[in-house]
């Protein structure tokens, strides 16, 4: 589940910038589940520390200084990888529950 | 525990694991700003704070124990005798850069006194010291002048190291503000409350950028929020490669400390 919720983080973070509180209701809305700030933020520190992602503290438009994160280069070529092996891993398993589901 | 106690008892964690400063603030304020967004209570979001606190050390790292600078304080068979009392009796405490050294024991053990010997302020009558460096002291009271506003405290330790007024003004109150202090207001030390002048005592003796600095109690009169403050800082001058000797009867900051001396072992009796 760990590298799982990197990979959705990044792939949150492909199009635009988020902090931490977004991405918890990101995540959410998606219907991935509350991701507890508990879990995120370890998880946010790691995509970190790995380059994957980077950090800014800065002031929101009239809201209070947040952390920002952006992916970088390496990030989007790790969520290019991690997609693929993801999708290349769940497209099989997915046929096989669904006729089950289905039965 | 309301959501400050529990920030306060995270950071003390994160502190204990020996998470970087600069990352303690980071982590610690993001948590504060995802629990005002959110709203809900920290031991839901995030859990017991030693244990997110665990997790944090484990994402980000912690710093690698601290690599031993050169000795800077070296006190050696330190024996002080006032009349017929013996205060302390062979006393020795080596402190190098970057080291954070806490004497303890109880109260009348010498704890003082050898702080005031190791500043040069007392002579032993046996042993010695040696300082490479400069020395900063902070008594524990006194050490403030009560017809002076904080500013010009600023500007007369300035003025010692060659310090133009302004940049000296403005380096009081950067390092008044890391205590949580806005010292700008021109109100008389004598006006201050004791833990206001304790937080200026404290200020001036970093102002001069020791690279020993010796701390009698400094912060006696300080409320909770800015003893974190206080040893944030301690904590943050260490990573500066500064060696500090605090004086305390606290014992539970221990474990955020690098060498104990504890003058209630190190004098067997109190007479000769």
């Amino acid at each position: 589940m760990r590298g799982v919720l990197d990979l959705c983080v990044l792939g949150l973070l492909r199009d635009r910038e988020s902090y931490g509180y977004e991405l918890a209701q990101s995540l959410d809305a998606a219907g991935i589940g509350p991701i507890q700030g508990g879990t995120l933020y370890p998880a946010l520190l790691r995509l970190q520390r790995a380059g994957l992602i980077t950090a800014q503290w800065r002031e929101g438009t009239g809201g209070p200084a947040r952390k920002y994160y952006r992916i970088t280069d390496t990030g989007r070529a790790a969520l290019h990888r991690g997609g693929h092996d993801w999708v290349t891993f769940v497209t099989p398993v997915t046929a096989i529950m669904t006729g089950g589901v289905d039965g | 525990m309301n959501v400050d106690e529990w920030l306060r008892a995270f950071a003390a964690e994160l502190h204990r694991r020996r998470v970087a400063t600069e990352d303690v603030r980071h982590v610690v304020a993001e948590a504060a700003t995802h629990l005002r967004d959110g709203g809900g209570d920290p031991w839901t979001v995030f859990g017991a704070p030693d244990r997110y606190a665990a997790a944090i050390a484990d994402s980000v790292g912690t710093r690698p124990a601290p690599r031993p600078g050169p000795v800077r304080l070296q006190a050696e068979g330190i024996t002080k005798r006032y009349g017929r009392r013996t205060v302390l009796r062979d006393a020795g405490l080596t402190v190098r850069a970057g080291q954070i050294a806490a004497v303890v024991g109880a109260n009348g053990c010498g704890k003082s006194t050898f702080l005031r010997i190791c500043a040069g302020l007392e002579s032993p009558d046996a042993g010695q010291v040696s300082v490479s460096g400069r020395l900063g002291y902070c008594p524990q009271q006194g050490g403030t002048v009560d017809f002076l506003l904080p500013d010009e405290h600023f500007v007369l330790v300035g003025a010692g190291r060659g310090m133009g007024r302004a940049s000296a003004r403005r380096a009081g109150r950067a390092a008044a503000r890391q205590l949580g202090w806005e010292s700008d207001e021109p109100v008389l030390t004598r006006r201050l409350s004791g833990g206001t002048r304790q937080k200026l005592n404290l200020t001036l003796s970093t102002l001069s950028e020791p690279d020993v600095l010796l701390l009698d109690e400094p912060y006696q009169g300080f409320d909770r929020g800015t003893y974190v403050n206080f040893w944030d800082q301690l904590l943050r001058l260490r990573d500066e490669g500064r060696a500090i000797v605090v004086v305390t009867h606290l014992l539970n900051q221990l474990d955020r400390v690098d060498v104990v001396l504890d003058l209630t072992s190190a004098r067997p009796g109190g007479r000769p």
